[in-house]
């Protein structure tokens, strides 16, 4: 159930260069194969990470109200946290639409 | 590190590095007029702004970095004015060397230099955009 998935993920690039996402991956790879839930790790982990950029993010904008932060920083933190909700909301969808189409299963 | 977000830190430093050049040009131009408080004295000098490969080691990548800021030690053009207060005994005031033609023309390369990393900018934000819409169903 969990392969196809881990496959795809793998299969883009940009996901197994970074490091830490990388590792996740592995290890989830690793704990499949133990057969703990740890695809939950894995998502937990996209979440953490998105939470961490937008509170960057946020301290940024309130830094660039104020006038202490330059408005390039302020674009460059808005958007890595852009792209990290997108992701994080783009893998939800995925795993969403897998549940329901394992519900949809004739048995 | 993620050569898509290498890419955009590199852009970044690109665009600080234009940023402080234009600052530095923005001075010239607004002291282009300055004169000595003292009778005689030196006027404002025109300040020059040079830039250096800076390597990142934890990206492995070159960033741009702004060098320290310099003086143009250039002469002083001298101008005939004795009713003003930096003139000396014979009248003379020296007027600082800058020439507003040549900061326009720096302004308009710091410019130039600061779009086209924007325009990198943002080509990496609609690449890595696009990859993610790849997980979006169709």
């Amino acid at each position: 159930m969990i392969d196809p998935i881990t496959a795809a993920a793998l299969g883009v690039p940009s996901l197994t260069t970074d490091p830490a996402r990388a590792s996740a991956i592995t290890s989830t790879q690793t704990a499949a194969a133990n057969g703990a839930g740890s695809f939950a790790d894995v998502l937990a982990q996209v979440g953490e990470t998105t939470i961490d950029k937008l509170n960057t993010a946020e301290a940024a904008a309130i830094g660039g109200i104020r006038g202490d932060t330059g408005p390039r920083e302020v674009a460059e933190a808005v958007m890595s946290a852009e792209q990290s909700l997108q992701i994080a909301i783009a893998v939800r969808d995925k795993v969403v639409s897998a549940y329901l189409e394992i519900s949809r299963m004739a048995i | 590190m993620d050569p898509l977000t290498a890419a955009m830190r590199i852009a970044g430093s690109g665009l600080d590095a234009q940023s402080n050049r234009l600052r530095v040009v923005s001075e010239n131009i607004a002291n282009s007029q300055s004169t000595s408080r003292v009778a005689g004295g030196d006027p404002y000098q025109r300040k020059t702004i040079s830039f250096g490969a800076e390597l990142d080691r934890a990206a492995g990548v070159n960033l741009i970095k702004a060098n320290q800021v310099g003086l143009d030690y250039s002469e002083f053009p001298i101008e005939f004015d004795p009713g003003n207060s930096a003139a000396n005994d014979l009248g003379y005031v020296k007027m600082p060397n800058v020439n507003v033609l040549v900061e326009m023309a720096d302004m308009r390369e710091a410019n130039r230099s600061y779009e086209a990393n924007l325009q990198v900018v943002k080509q990496v934000r609609d690449l890595v955009s696009m990859t993610i819409e790849l997980m979006r169903p169709s």
